[in-house]
């Protein structure tokens, strides 16, 4: 034996020595010990959520952080548009629709351990109010808020607003935060600092921990007042790449893919993946800017109508996982509204486009994973070149979106977007899409018969309201400024042993965690 | 000695107060709305307002200027518009795994870039066969080495996993240098610097595989001109082998080009963590800027672009510092 080779044997006897001799940092209630178990379930976000505080979040990615851990006082029933009780179990409106009054569930306790009392309730909502971030708009017209006793919570309005109920069963409407953060860890920012990486809540699943970048994890809470979650633990970890994702999918190492899925791959593949496409309010929308030429011309914008084939936009940029829009609002929304009357038809459609000032448009798409938007955005592009226009297409984000309210005429002549309003009442939708104020009307679209209408309508009962949440649609459609192109469903590519698959239409990209099980 | 040092520190500051002026130029020029992205589609034009005064993005233009340079060179880098955490509390939490990345993907490109580079000199059949190689791979992107090299070590040979910096089922500690590999060594936990350092193989050497194909072409050069060298021809006329001559003789002799490379390659390499940290997962600087850009968080943004710009010039600084102790001629210059 060499002098060499005598070093080499005891340098690994000693490395061996060391590690026989050493701990080990593997977890060891073995909950997330491999892969494809019953104990874990494997969710890849594509980006960091913004922070897991449900009074600060308004975003999609993210919810099932937020919705796994906090409830509101109602919800919508799984599969329907319709409200259900969830912490409340009842709850009566008066006669002037300003008064909500809840009835509470007496046998909720929050992840921390107290018992949750109308008095949590009303300091929840409280939170959202002084924390004043994006979602605080839902508690804007509250006058009051009073606890009767420990289990009934009333709400007054200053105005009456018909659409309440919904902000109560919205994904971002106000949700039940414990002492945790509301005493304990208030500080002087009411918690927020304690909720950027910690949660208490009342839902199926605790936040234990949250690693920005790396991953979350939510485990089963034992104590949950519900059905009980089936997985011990669900893991959501940052996977940036949709390609990652794909891989680790159909290695097992992911149990399910929630949004970004390229259509275009759904056919290729393997058996043990399960494709689940399921109604969602998400909306793909062509924007026109009527601000400057050629679409501040009625006239050249109407001719869009002929000039934009949707089935074509639909069936190629999405496959089976959209469906053209019949109306304004999303399917189910509003009964008997008008239909879309888009229909292409070439000579008409080159008829108006002759008569633009300018033929050179830009055609903006806003980013995603799947490259969807792009696709339609080439299409559309193709589309309007037979029509005769010469249009430049580019990619957006969405600060910059929002940045084009700014200067219109700079802005794009185009842009294509994905929409989902905040609950499933048309004048969620309406309000913040078609009226002139609307954060959603990101080019700046005007027409004051429609605000008109819109202000009228949120404080009428429905059979008032309705007719005229159809007029706004009549208008929208014949004022040409927003073209409503396909319904877009939630795609779920998942493991084919997952079942128990429950999704809501109005919580985007979302499907109930805790539902979810292996196999039978 | 003293005046390279003072040069190169006249350097560094005047590379980050160009950075610094080059990201509030893009923040200004860009048409983007932040303050709505953070108080959200439904919030009222007053919000918005508000917001923008929280922000300081209402100022005239030369004032937010002076304000902004007079937070940085105070160290204050602001908050994130989307984590809502400081900035800086931000870049230490990233920092470490895009160091532990860059510098194990470091150390792979200065062996493998001397490895092949030695070989290329050597000549030969495997000298032809390296360079057809590194034409080849110098001309592929580093997302599509990073998804072949998981297509064929993770989901084909299933050797080596595809993303993340550690596997779910280990405990992550909490530094104290939140250098994974670092921390698990010390904290005597065998198994977790194993998968720590299984995680680590595919991203370092997508990282690393442009810059060891440079720095052997460099090598490779340098070394055969070096070998036409007197000295050279002497070494080898007293009957030395062709391996002593081109390690104790060329090669000290040949490296300062190489050095060089090196340090230039760093930069690319702060680039490349971007694209790669995308692909794997990683979470260091590269993702954290990637998701801020899709948020047009500035301050986010303007905090990594010059935490980047540090790390390269420090890291040329050193690669100069080298030259001048392997070539003592340039320190006269």
């Amino acid at each position: 034996m060499t002098r060499r080779t005598t070093t080499l044997l005891a340098v690994l006897a000693a490395g061996a020595l060391a590690v026989t001799g050493c701990g080990s940092a593997e977890k060891t209630d073995s909950a997330s010990s491999s892969s494809g178990d019953s104990k874990t379930l494997r969710i890849p976000y594509l980006a960091d959520m913004s922070v897991p505080d449900p009074d600060v979040f308004y975003d999609i990615e993210g919810n099932g952080v937020i919705l796994s851990q906090y409830e509101g006082l109602l919800k919508y029933k799984a599969g329907t548009l319709d409200i259900e009780p969830n912490l409340a179990t009842e709850y009566e409106v008066s006669d002037d629709g300003k008064t909500y009054t809840f009835t509470l569930r007496d046998d909720v306790t929050f992840h921390s351990g107290p018992k949750m009392t109308c008095d949590s309730v009303k300091a929840a909502f409280q939170r959202r109010v002084d924390v004043d971030q994006a979602p605080a708009w839902m508690l804007a017209d509250v006058k009051s808020m009073t606890c009767e006793n420990a289990t009934t919570f009333v709400i007054e309005l200053k105005n009456k607003v018909t659409p309440f109920l919904h902000y109560m069963a919205s994904s971002w409407g106000p949700k039940v935060v414990g002492p945790e953060a509301i005493e304990t860890n208030a500080g002087d920012d009411f918690g927020q600092t304690f909720l950027e990486t910690k949660g208490d809540g009342t839902g199926p699943y605790k936040l234990s921990s949250f690693k920005r970048g790396s991953a979350y994890t939510l485990t089963k809470n034992a104590e949950y007042w519900g059905t009980p979650a089936n997985f011990e633990e669900v893991i959501l970890s940052i996977t940036p790449d949709m390609g990652t994702q794909r891989l680790k999918l159909e290695k097992g190492d992911l149990d399910v893919i929630l949004h970004g899925f390229p259509a275009s791959e759904l056919e290729s593949l393997p058996d043990s993946v399960t494709v689940e496409k399921q109604d969602s309010l998400l909306r793909l929308i062509l924007y026109v800017n009527s601000n400057k030429a050629p679409f501040n011309d009625p006239a050249v914008r109407a001719g869009l109508q002929s000039t934009i084939d949707t089935n074509q936009l639909v069936e190629q940029g999405y496959s089976d996982t959209a469906e053209k829009s019949t109306g304004i609002y999303p399917p189910g929304l509003l009964p008997g509204e008008p239909k879309l009357p888009y229909t292409p038809d070439p000579a008409k459609a080159k008829a108006a486009a002759d008569k633009a000032k300018t033929k050179k448009l830009t055609l903006a798409y806003s980013a995603d994973e799947s490259g969807v938007q792009r696709r339609v955005g080439e299409l559309l592009q193709a589309q309007l070149k037979t029509a005769g226009y010469d249009v430049t297409i580019k990619e957006v984000q969405l600060p910059t979106v929002y940045g084009w309210a700014e200067n219109l005429e700079e802005a794009p002549d185009l842009a294509i977007m994905t929409n989902t309003p905040d609950g499933a009442h048309p004048d969620l939708w309406a309000s913040i899409m078609f009226s002139s104020t609307g954060g959603l009307n990101f080019l700046g679209a005007k027409n004051e018969k429609i605000d008109a209408n819109l202000g009228k309508a949120i404080s009428l009962p429905p059979e008032e309201a309705d007719p005229l949440y159809k007029e706004i649609a009549q208008e929208v459609i014949d004022d040409n400024k927003f073209f409503l192109l396909g319904d877009v469903k939630n795609v779920f590519v998942m493991q084919d042993s997952l079942t128990g698959l429950s999704n809501t239409p109005a919580y985007p990209w979302l499907v109930d965690f805790a539902a979810l099980k292996r196999g039978e | 000695m003293g005046a390279l040092v003072l040069r190169r520190f006249g350097a560094l500051l005047a590379v980050l107060f160009g950075l610094a002026c080059i990201v509030f130029v893009l923040q200004t020029v860009i048409p983007s709305d932040p303050a709505r992205a953070m108080v959200g589609a439904n919030a009222s034009q007053e919000a918005v307002e508000a917001k923008k005064a929280e922000l300081g993005y209402d100022d005239p233009l030369p004032q937010q200027f002076t304000q902004y340079l007079q937070r940085l060179a105070q160290g204050d880098l602001q908050s994130s518009l989307r984590t809502r955490n400081e900035v800086t509390a931000d870049l230490r939490e990233f920092a470490p795994a895009t160091f532990e990345l860059a510098f194990s993907a470091f150390v792979l490109a200065v062996a493998m870039g001397l490895g092949l580079g030695l070989l290329l000199a050597g000549g030969g059949r495997a000298g032809r066969i390296i360079r057809i190689f590194l034409i080849g791979g110098a001309s592929v992107p580093a997302f599509l080495t990073g998804l072949l090299l998981i297509l064929v070590f993770y989901s084909w040979l299933g050797i080596l996993p595809a993303s993340g910096r550690v596997g779910d089922n280990f405990i992550v500690p909490d530094g104290p240098t939140n250098l994974l590999v670092v921390d698990s060594i010390i904290g005597g936990t065998p198994d977790l610097t194993l998968d720590a350092l299984k995680h680590l193989i595919l991203p370092a050497l997508t990282l690393a595989l442009l810059p060891a194909l440079a720095i052997a072409r460099t090598l490779s050069t340098s070394l055969t001109q070096v070998e036409r060298e007197d000295y050279v021809r002497t070494a080898r006329s007293k009957g030395l082998t062709e391996r002593t001559v081109l390690l104790k003789h060329a090669l000290r002799n040949a490296s300062g080009p190489a050095l060089t490379m090196s340090g230039l390659q760093v930069g690319l390499m702060l680039g490349g963590v971007v694209v790669v940290e995308r692909i794997f997962a990683w979470p260091g600087i590269g993702l954290y800027i990637d998701q801020s850009i899709a948020y047009s968080d500035f301050p986010a943004i303007t905090g990594a672009t010059l935490l980047l710009g540090t790390a390269y010039v420090l890291v040329n600084f050193f690669v100069d510092l080298t030259q001048a102790w392997a070539d003592p001629r340039i320190r006269t210059v």
